[in-house]
Formats: structure tokens, C-alpha cells, sequence
């Protein structure tokens, strides 16, 4: 089976710190990580393929920096990494992006061998739409599943999966090719190791396509090619909120106070009337 | 809307002017013969933006033997239902459902289409959007129009929740977005409001390449975040498993439920689906006790619909004191106990314990 899993490369956005002066994102110095959410369909397709045999490639439309994430991923076991990299592609919103990934996919498919199987992460950190794969699979017109937490291999032509909805527990069967997408923490991905890393490294299993080799017009990548716009930007509005702050002298005090704004504050008496009924 | 230069397009976009695209949609997902809570929900914004534009609120409702919900889907302020009562659409399956709704979007060009974003709703959305080469903004928290252009505005907050971006898809139509449960609030019932319904078809087949084997309800054995009218959330500051048990008991006392923070559920303390935020769920409970939350901009965002936001927090310059109403400067450790220890003695003895309570 040959698995493709796409992984993005984000900015650490728990190292994002906002000025305390202006209240303004400090985006500069902050580290990138491969998407924490990618790495279960990471773990994903190595498991598949430690069952059926076959390949995992993992692809990722990102600048070159990328090439460190992709080595960490290739320590993890994958057997080889495709960065699309290009001054065009930047810039682009899902619908591009997604765009750029299924032409990568095909290419693969055309060059490397006929791919069964596209894994995806449940979102991105740094933007968490869950947009990417259900417009892959649109541009593949293949069938697609989303918060998948397990998946079996099923002959060399299908997968079984479990999917998880509000209030319901799924199973399905998916022919191949199918794209699907992973849950967020559905499997414990493995360590890196420091010597596949190397390996990989030595053996230069990563390889790097621009858009001399994708060929795509360029009125539908990166900005041009989004759809989307963003128009402008604005604070976000404050909710007016009464701003008590209680200093208790001791916890009992603390408790006191706030039973008191149960009774005093006409909204939170509600809840108050729900304890003690309505004589309140 | 500017002026169409189809040049300068990208040749996979159809280059259609956008006056030919009119209507607002909401694709109204039904289940167990009821219609979904939180696609209700989306026709609040839908009918803001169909009043603004003056043009007309349509609700889509697709499905098997869902027909006579069209009229509530009316009730709460459609102007005109198309139905698809259809056996192929029995069973759910994204792209089954999404090429239906890409189907009658070609025929009838709604200018907006907005889908909740339940779980199934992020996973046809998209496909829906990129069948029809079109734009799609998910988690929209509101929505304006630009008076000039006719644009519709989706606004939505980028990761770090301190800002909002207005989006828009100038050269493209429809306008697709979608916004989390519980953002908006289901619109007031009329009983006597009359529309339109109009029966359709479909030509989808039935979806052959994917297979639903077997599907059960999940009991979710603690009511939902989402329904909860009291919410006691535990963040990184209970440090540990048993904070979470000590929250459980004064929620089950207040007669509510845990939420959680993402520090606290990616700690292992508390599950996803607790999780209140940016990422997570948005609720809106009267009473929102926020234990140990710091008050970061992505977990605030979920309780903007919060009656009153009550934090306990030992630490005096915690960002979460200038967005709750009452805050408590303490060691949670200490007054959750006493805090618990009141509420018991309430819950005991009634409004006469309560009124020693007050007078001590
Ligand atoms: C794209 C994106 C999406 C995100 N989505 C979400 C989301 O949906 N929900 C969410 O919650 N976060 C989200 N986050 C994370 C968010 O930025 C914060 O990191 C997180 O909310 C902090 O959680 P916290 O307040 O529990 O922890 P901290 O910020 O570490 O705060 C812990 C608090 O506990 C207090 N404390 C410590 N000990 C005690 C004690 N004994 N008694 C009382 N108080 C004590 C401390 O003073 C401190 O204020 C998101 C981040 C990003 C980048
Ligand atoms: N630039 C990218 N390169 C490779 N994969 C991506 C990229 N962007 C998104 N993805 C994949 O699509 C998933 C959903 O992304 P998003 O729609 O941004 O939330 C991610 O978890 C990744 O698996």
C-alpha cells in the first residue's frame, strides 16, 4: 500500500506572546514544529504499512525550512518526503493549498507509483479549519472519512475505520483510493529515531518539487489563487463584565462572597433558586 | 463587487458575474426525524445577512422522510424551504450529501451558503465549497455585508483570538462559511410565519466506494458543555487528575457540569469534549466558573456568551480578573473546599441555611 501523509509546518503557537504595550502579535523569533495534529496519521500510515507492507510519503506544501520538520518525520520511520516548495504557493488560503497538494499527489502517483491511501492530520494548529482534506479528496473525486481514530487494512482494495460524530460511533469500509482523516491524539505517535533521521538523511530521501515541476498556472496558487481575502483586521471586541476582584481574608470569607453575588447578582439568583427553590 | 477581469483569474474558477447569484442558504441537517439544534442556530446570522442584502432566507433540508420539518424550518424565519426527500440520502455520507447541495447550488446560485459546523457540517462543508471552486471561511463568530460591494463579511478570529479578520470572497460566488455550535442563538419560533416549499431532485447515486457497517448512540454518561447552564472549568492551575474530581463535586452541587481548558486537557486531567475555546466548545451558560485559567485570549473566546464569568485564581495579576465579573484572588486547594463545604449546607438546609450563611 502506498500511504501519502500530508503534514504541515506551522508556527509554535504557544510561543506566540502578544506585546503588552501595543497588544499586538510578537510572530517574530518563533520557532516552527511539524503540526502536532499530523503525527497520529504519521503513526497511522507507518502502522498500515508494518501490516501490509508497501510505502509511506509524506508531503508538505511549505518554505524550505520545512526540510527539518520532514526529517523528524522521516526518523519516525516514513520512507520518503516531498516538499512543494515555491515563492508562489505562498500566501495561499485552504482552497489553494489544497489545490497545490492534489496536483503533488497526482505527480506521485504518476512518477513514484500509484498511490492508495492519503492521510491527514485533524487540523492545523495555526489555523484549525479541517478544511484541507475534504478538498483534496474534491479535487481527487475520491471518498473521504473524517475523525477517524482507528483504521484497518481490509484486502489490498479498502479499509475498515472508526469515526467518532457528536453522539454517534461509525464504522465504515472505504474502497481505495480514499483520503482520511485522522482524530486528534487517535494514536500515540512513536519516537524519533536519531539514526533513521540519519539515515534518511545520508540517503537524501527528501525531495523537493517548485513549480517548474508542478506546472501549475499561476493565477491559481499561493494569494492569487485564493479565493478568500482577508479584507481587514480589528480588535476584538471587549465583553462588558463587572470586574469584581475579592481579596478574602481566609477561604471561608472567599466562599461567603461569592454565595453572596449568587443572591445579590439577579442573574447568578438563578442558579441560587435551582439549590433552594424558588422562596429565594 | 468589483469589476470582473476574467484574465486575471485563476481559469479553474468559473468567471460568472456574482449579480446572478442571489439568496442566502442554511443547509439544515435533520437526524432522527429532528431538526439539528445548531443548524437552527445558523439561521440567526442567515436571516441578518438575507435582510441586508433583501434578498430571501432559504433553508436546504436533505434526507429521507424529512419533508414535514420544512415548515418549522419556516417557523424559524426561512422564507422558502427546498426539500430533497430522497431514500438515496438515508444514510449520510459527506460526499453523497455534499454533491446534493452542489447540485441544487448550480441550479439556484445562492449568493451565501452557511452550514453549522457540527461534525458532519465541517466534513461536507468544504467539499461542498471546493466542488463549486468557491471560497470557505469556517468558524465564523459573526457576519456583516459590505454596503458598497454586496460582499458578505466572515468574520472570524485568527489563532491568537485578539483579533478578528474580515474575510471575503470578492470574485467568487456563492460565499460559503460556517460557524461553531452555540455561537449563535436558535431565532424566536412563529408560529404563524408562512414560506415557500419547494420539493427537488437530486441526480447523485448512492455513494458506491464507502460503506457504513455499523453506527451506535453514544450515552454520554455527563451532560455536554454545550447545554450546560452552569459550568465549572478546570485549567493548568488545578495541576492535576483530583482538582478535576474536587471541580466535579462543586458542579454536581451548583447543578452543572466540567469544562476544561486545553492546558488541562492536553495534560491528560480532562477529555477533548470538554474542552471550552477557541478550538474547543462555546458555551453559554448563566454561571461560568473559570478554577485555575489563566484567561488566555483563545480560551476566552469560548465563553463570550457566558451570563457571568466567576474565577478563582491565586494569581493577583491573572489576565482573567479584567474579564469576569467576580473574581477571587486565592489557592483554589483552599476555597473550593469551603466554597464546597457552603454548598452543602445549602443544598441541606435549604434557603434558612443560606440565609446564615449571609448574615455571618
Ligand atoms: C490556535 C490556538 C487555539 C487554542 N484553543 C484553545 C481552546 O480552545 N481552549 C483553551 O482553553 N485554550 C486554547 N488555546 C491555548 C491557550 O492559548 C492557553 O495556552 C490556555 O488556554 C491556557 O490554559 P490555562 O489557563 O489552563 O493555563 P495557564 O495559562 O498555564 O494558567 C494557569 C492558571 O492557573 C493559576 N493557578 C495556578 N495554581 C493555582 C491554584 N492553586 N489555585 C488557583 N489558581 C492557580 C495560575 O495563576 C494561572 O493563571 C489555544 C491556543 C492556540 C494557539
Ligand atoms: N501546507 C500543507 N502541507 C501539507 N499538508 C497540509 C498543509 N496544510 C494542511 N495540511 C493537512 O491538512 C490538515 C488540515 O489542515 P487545516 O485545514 O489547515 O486545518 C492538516 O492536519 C494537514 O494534515
Amino acid at each position: 500500500m502506498r500511504i501519502v501523509v500530508g503534514v504541515k509546518w506551522v508556527p509554535n503557537t504557544q510561543a506566540v506572546r502578544i506585546d503588552p504595550e501595543t497588544g499586538t502579535l510578537i510572530r517574530k523569533g518563533v520557532p516552527s514544529i511539524v503540526n502536532p495534529h499530523d503525527l497520529p496519521a504519521v503513526e497511522a500510515a507507518l502502522r498500515l504499512r508494518e501490516r501490509v507492507g508497501g510505502e509511506v510519503i509524506v508531503v508538505s506544501m511549505a518554505p524550505p525550512p520545512a526540510v527539518k520538520g520532514l526529517e523528524l518525520v522521516l526518523g519516525m520511520g516514513a520512507d520518503r518526503a516531498v516538499l512543494v516548495t515555491d515563492r508562489v504557493f505562498a500566501g495561499a488560503d485552504t482552497w489553494a493549498t489544497s489545490y497545490v497538494l492534489s496536483r503533488a499527489i497526482q505527480k506521485i502517483s504518476a512518477e513514484i507509483g500509484r498511490v492508495d491511501l492519503v492521510l491527514f492530520g485533524h487540523e492545523t494548529i495555526d489555523s484549525s479549519t479541517s478544511h484541507v482534506q475534504a478538498q483534496v479528496a474534491s479535487w481527487l473525486d475520491w471518498p473521504y472519512v473524517y475523525y477517524v481514530s482507528s483504521i484497518e487494512p481490509l484486502g489490498d482494495n479498502a479499509v475498515r475505520v472508526e469515526r467518532e460524530l457528536e453522539e454517534y460511533e461509525e464504522e465504515y469500509v472505504v474502497e481505495l483510493p480514499a483520503v482520511v482523516s485522522i482524530a486528534i491524539k487517535a494514536m500515540k505517535p512513536r519516537p524519533v529515531s536519531l539514526q533513521s533521521k540519519l539515515r534518511a538523511k545520508l540517503e537524501r530521501r527528501i525531495i523537493t518539487w517548485t513549480n517548474a515541476d508542478l506546472k501549475l498556472d499561476p493565477r491559481c496558487v499561493g494569494l492569487k489563487g485564493s479565493p478568500t481575502v482577508v479584507a481587514k483586521t480589528v480588535d476584538m471586541p471587549e465583553v462588558p463584565r463587572k470586574k469584581e476582584v475579592y481579596r478574602p481574608r481566609d477561604p471561608k470569607d472567599a466562599a461567603r462572597w461569592i454565595i453572596r453575588k449568587m443572591v445579590e447578582d439577579e442573574k447568578l439568583r438563578e442558579v441560587m433558586k435551582g439549590i433552594v427553590g424558588d422562596e429565594l | 463587487m468589483m469589476k470582473m477581469d476574467c484574465e486575471k483569474l485563476c481559469p479553474e474558477w468559473p468567471c460568472e458575474p456574482p449579480e446572478e447569484y442571489k439568496d442566502v442558504w442554511v443547509v439544515v441537517e435533520a437526524e432522527e426525524g429532528k431538526l439539528s439544534e445548531a443548524s437552527l442556530q445558523m439561521l440567526t446570522p442567515g436571516r441578518a445577512i438575507a435582510d441586508k442584502l433583501k434578498e430571501n432566507l432559504v433553508g436546504v433540508l436533505l434526507g429521507y422522510g424529512v419533508s414535514q420539518l420544512a415548515e418549522e424550518v419556516i417557523k424559524y424565519g426561512a422564507d422558502r424551504v427546498i426539500v430533497v426527500d430522497d431514500e438515496r440520502l438515508s444514510t449520510y455520507y459527506p460526499r453523497v450529501y455534499g454533491s446534493a447541495v452542489v447540485e441544487l447550488a448550480k441550479k439556484y446560485k445562492p449568493s451565501v451558503i452557511l452550514v453549522a459546523g457540527t461534525r458532519r457540517g465541517r466534513e461536507f462543508a468544504p467539499y461542498v465549497a471546493n466542488s463549486l471552486k468557491a471560497g470557505i471561511t469556517a468558524d465564523c463568530t459573526d457576519f456583516d455585508v459590505d454596503e458598497t460591494t454586496r460582499d458578505v463579511l466572515l468574520i472570524r478570529p485568527p489563532f491568537a483570538a485578539i483579533l478578528l479578520a474580515y474575510i471575503k470572497t470578492p470574485f467568487r460566488r456563492p460565499q460559503i462559511g460556517t460557524a461553531r455550535p452555540n455561537v449563535f442563538p436558535v431565532p424566536k419560533r412563529d408560529e404563524g410565519r408562512r414560506g415557500e416549499v419547494v420539493l427537488e431532485r437530486v441526480e447523485i447515486g448512492q455513494e458506491s466506494r464507502m460503506k457504513l457497517i455499523s453506527r451506535r448512540k453514544v450515552e454520554k454518561a455527563r451532560a455536554g458543555v454545550e447545554k450546560a447552564s452552569v459550568i465549572v472549568s478546570g485549567g493548568r492551575g488545578i495541576g492535576g487528575p483530583e482538582g478535576m474530581e474536587m471541580l466535579r463535586r462543586l458542579a454536581e452541587l451548583l447543578g452543572g457540569t466540567v469544562g476544561a481548558s486545553r492546558k488541562a486537557v492536553d495534560a491528560g486531567w480532562a477529555d477533548h469534549e470538554m474542552q471550552v475555546g477557541q478550538t474547543g466548545k462555546s458555551v453559554k451558560p448563566i454561571l461560568y466558573l473559570a478554577v485555575g485559567i489563566s484567561g488566555s485570549a483563545q480560551h476566552m473566546l469560548g465563553v463570550r456568551e457566558a451570563q457571568r464569568i466567576v474565577a478563582i485564581n491565586i494569581d493577583p495579576e491573572a489576565s482573567i480578573f479584567s474579564q469576569a465579573d467576580y473574581s477571587v484572588v486565592g489557592d483554589y486547594r483552599e476555597v473550593v473546599p469551603a466554597l464546597i463545604e457552603e454548598l452543602e449546607k445549602i443544598r441541606k438546609g435549604g434557603v434558612k441555611a443560606l440565609r446564615e450563611i449571609l448574615e455571618s
